[in-house]
């Protein structure tokens, strides 16, 4: 800064009229970033938004000149399926529109919904994105904006309540916006760490259970498939997303471009080793040790599910591990046996 | 064997069993005693006072873990460990804060000590199975912060202390203050014969002459040695009888050896007894600066109450001396500095402060973290008398503080002047930067029944106790 700069920004200390003046958080201009001030914790990589990657452009256009054909198709075929009932005998004409009205408005609802859940993911996305500012930056005034999105996102839950009247009453205007973002970390987020931390273990014992008893390998693939997708709608519920159909595929989607990031893709050998190296019991019975393997795998995609879904990215401190659900897990065999 | 006497040995053996128990329980209980250390107005009273209470409300402590896990139970004051100690008066001192007319303690004038049991389930499985709930006796001691500065005199002998006293006594900004005092020093002969009437009259125009420095503002910390300003129990001592005097070793029976031998006295029947009682003890210790206060009395302030931080640090120096390398080899193993006083501004300047702060103690930090220990800077106000709002003021937004000033009784909007992010805290052709006023305690402070407010206690707490609470 030079002398001349300094001696305009410069202001003499001195007292205001205080009716003038307006408590925190007051909306103004983007805050400049602190100079020199290196985010001071060790961060895990952002977690990626796969924002229209892959899909090509002309494979778009092709989806939806696809989709419009079908719409015009499908409207062609209503209109003469009623011209049709309406000539068979009105009764079945009435019937018949009033079932199409209702499938008409249903699939509005429907594509509401998704609409609204996919709009949560991506509000989810951008709260994780600005909590990791804050925390870099550590200036002030923006936390409380943070705060009350968050809020906002959890709003209605009953279990979550008490936590949001806790956190409204522990933030202060004395804290900075890395403070106000580890409070809310703290506060709300860890609660629903554990619970998902618990729905994964259920669901990793459920499909290694699963797996080791089923006589055959088809009804396991599947058992295994519809406990998984479960265990991710579950998860993203908790911590807010409320995934439809388009919503959770696009779940899953993200969840594999995050796998490595989440850093818990290991290879297959790896996982093998995981189950079997412990376990004399698990070598016994290849079936066993099938359903330790799967069972681990469902935890991964639990502990990935976590990090796609957290408004707040983790930290080093505060990362799942598979370490409890893994002894958890090994211990089955003799369960089993 | 009859039966009686058998009922006789079960039940000896059930007594012995509950015993060891007991035994066992308060061996399990942890103890450890918080240093804090501070020069005069530093905020100690009020830090223990907030600290105490926050610890027994428990309730605006978020970011001490053992509270945001849900693992604290509960917790009480307790008898003092120590009967010839006084009690820390936390019920006078919260009565004068939260009061109708609230108001700050006075200066303290004596040591007092308080001791507080956390009672609060262990974290770790392992310790749970031992016990369902442990209990960690915390240990206070609270004393005036002018004895802080009697420390360094263990290093120093009479000859050089009278060196470094009379050259900072003939210097601004205490030139004015001490005439009276250094016309009598040149004018008597410090070879002459001992009599104790002269001795008298020194150490009385040196004690005047100390209690200017602390009157005057700004006010001056570096104030040796402390009990001639705040004697405690030692009011009108025959030890407190001596003073600088200029000039080498003379002879035996003459003035200065008398002096000299009443320092050596002092030395080791004060200082060091609240040494050894106090301070050689310490688990942990957080050292509060009112580097507020310094900039407000502008740059001689600010560089007299460095030196005096200089000096009460200097114990943590490497090498100094053989006490406190032991001291800090064997115990302390995290020391926390903290600007205390940080709502005097409003929180966008808080990350400023801490820098201006981690500037002051760079050197000690440093020799602290090669002893080993863990070391944490921190910008906190034990009780938050204001709130940070915005005014604009000629189309620019400013950020200023808003509390009840002391002597006034409505609420102001100050902005005090905003703390430079680097070193350079005095831009030349300024006159008075900053205008820090002291601020009431907040009405009805901790009448919800959760604690007295305050910044980045709990923080402190955490890097203290935490640990200890795990
Ligand atoms: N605004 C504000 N002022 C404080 C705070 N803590 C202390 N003060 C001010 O600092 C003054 C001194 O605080 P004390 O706690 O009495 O200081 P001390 O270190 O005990 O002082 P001695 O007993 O003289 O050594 C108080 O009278 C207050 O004016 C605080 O958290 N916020
Ligand atoms: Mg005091």
């Amino acid at each position: 800064m030079t002398e001349s700069t300094r001696d305009r920004d410069w202001i003499a200390p001195m007292e205001l009229d205080p009716d003038g003046s307006a408590p925190l958080p007051v909306e103004e201009e983007a805050p400049e970033p602190v100079p020199g001030v290196e985010p001071e914790v060790e961060r895990l990589p952002a977690v990626r938004a796969m924002r229209g990657a892959g899909g090509s452009r002309v494979g778009r256009w092709l989806a939806g000149a696809l989709a419009a054909i079908v719409a015009v198709a499908l409207g062609f075929d209503t209109a003469d399926l009623l011209a049709r009932s309406f000539a068979t005998s009105l009764a079945l004409g009435v019937l018949v529109a009033a079932a199409v009205s209702v499938a008409v408005v249903s699939a509005g609802a429907m594509l509401l919904r998704e609409l609204r859940s996919l709009r949560r993911l991506r509000r989810i996305e951008e709260l994780r994105g600005t909590a990791d500012r804050l925390e870099g930056e550590a200036g002030h005034g923006e936390g409380d904006r943070f705060a009350g999105a968050l809020a906002r996102l959890y709003d209605g839950r009953p279990d979550l309540e008490p936590v949001l009247v806790r956190l409204k009453d522990a933030i202060t205007d004395a804290h900075d916006d890395a403070e106000v973002v580890r409070l809310i970390d703290r506060e709300v987020l860890a609660g629903l760490d554990r619970a998902a931390y618990q729905l994964t273990l259920r669901a990793s014992r459920d499909t290694a259970i699963a797996t080791a008893l089923s006589p055959a390998a088809v009804i396991d693939l599947a058992v295994v498939l519809w406990r998984n997708l479960k265990l991710v709608r579950e998860i993203a519920t908790l911590y807010g997303v409320r995934p439809g159909y388009f919503g959770s595929l696009r779940l899953l989607r993200r969840m594999l471009a995050n796998l490595a990031v989440a850093g818990v893709a290991e290879s297959a050998h790896h996982v093998a080793v995981d189950a079997l190296g412990g376990s004399l019991a698990a070598a016994i019975s290849t079936r066993v040790g099938q359903g330790v393997i799967n069972g681990l795998l469902t935890a991964r995609v639990g502990i990935t599910a976590m990090h796609t879904c957290r408004p707040v990215a983790f930290g080093p401190h505060n990362r799942p591990s598979l370490g409890r659900i893994r002894t958890e897990l090994l211990t089955l065999p003799k369960q089993v046996l | 064997m009859r039966i009686q006497d058998l009922t006789d040995l079960t039940g000896a053996g059930t007594r012995l069993f509950d015993q060891l128990g007991d035994a066992a329980g308060r061996m399990l209980e942890g103890e450890i005693r918080l240093g804090v250390t501070g020069l005069r107005r530093a905020g100690k009273t009020v830090f223990v006072t907030a600290l105490v209470d926050n610890l027994l409300k428990a309730g605006r402590l978020p970011f001490l873990d053992v509270m945001a896990s849900g693992r604290f139970r509960a917790a009480r004051l307790k008898p003092q460990p120590d009967a010839d100690v006084p009690r820390f008066e936390y019920e006078r001192h919260l009565e004068a804060l939260t009061g109708p007319a609230p108001d700050w303690p006075q200066p303290t004038r004596g040591i007092s000590q308080l001791r507080l049991a956390i009672r609060y389930r262990p974290g770790s499985a392992l310790r749970r199975a031992v016990q369902t709930a442990s209990t960690l006796n915390l240990v206070v001691v609270d004393y005036p912060g002018e004895w802080l500065l009697d420390l360094p005199l263990l290093r120093l002998s009479f000859a050089q202390w009278s060196t470094m006293t009379l050259d900072m006594a003939r210097h601004p900004p205490r030139a004015p203050l001490s005439a009276d005092w250094l016309a009598w020093a040149d004018s008597i002969d410090p070879a002459a014969p001992a009599e104790e009437e002269d001795a008298r009259r020194g150490a009385a125009l040196y004690t005047a002459y100390l209690h200017a420095c602390r009157r005057i503002e700004p006010g001056l910390s570096l104030i040796q040695p402390g009990r001639f300003v705040e004697p405690g129990d030692m009011k009108n001592a025959p030890l407190l009888t001596f003073c600088p005097l200029p000039g080498d070793r003379r002879g035996r029976h003459s003035l200065w050896a008398l002096m000299e031998e009443r320092y050596d006295a002092y030395k080791t029947s004060v200082v060091r007894r609240f040494f050894t009682e106090h301070f050689a003890r310490l688990d942990r210790q957080v050292v509060l600066i009112d580097v507020l206060g310094a900039l407000n009395a502008g740059p001689i302030g600010l560089a007299d109450m460095k030196r005096a931080l200089q000096l009460s640090l200097e114990p943590f120096r490497h090498g100094s001396s053989g006490w406190l390398d032991w001291l800090l080899g064997t115990r302390i193993d995290r020391v926390l500095f903290a600007a205390t006083k940080a709502d005097h501004i409003a929180a966008s300047q808080h990350g400023n402060l801490k820098t201006l702060l981690d500037g002051f103690v760079a050197e000690a930090r440093s020799h602290i973290r090669f002893e080993g220990a863990a070391v944490e800077t921190m910008a906190l106000a034990s009780l938050k008398c204001t709130d940070t709002v915005i005014t604009e003021h000629e189309g620019r937004q400013l950020r200023c503080v808003r509390g009840i000033p002391v002597g006034r009784d409505r609420p102001t909007v100050l902005f005090p002047g905003d703390i430079p992010p680097g070193h350079e805290v005095f831009p030349p052709g300024r006159e008075r930067p900053y205008s820090f006023l002291s601020f009431k305690p907040p009405a009805g402070a901790g009448a919800d029944g959760r604690g007295l407010p305050h910044v980045r206690l709990d923080q402190a707490l955490q890097f203290l106790l935490g640990d200890y609470l795990e």
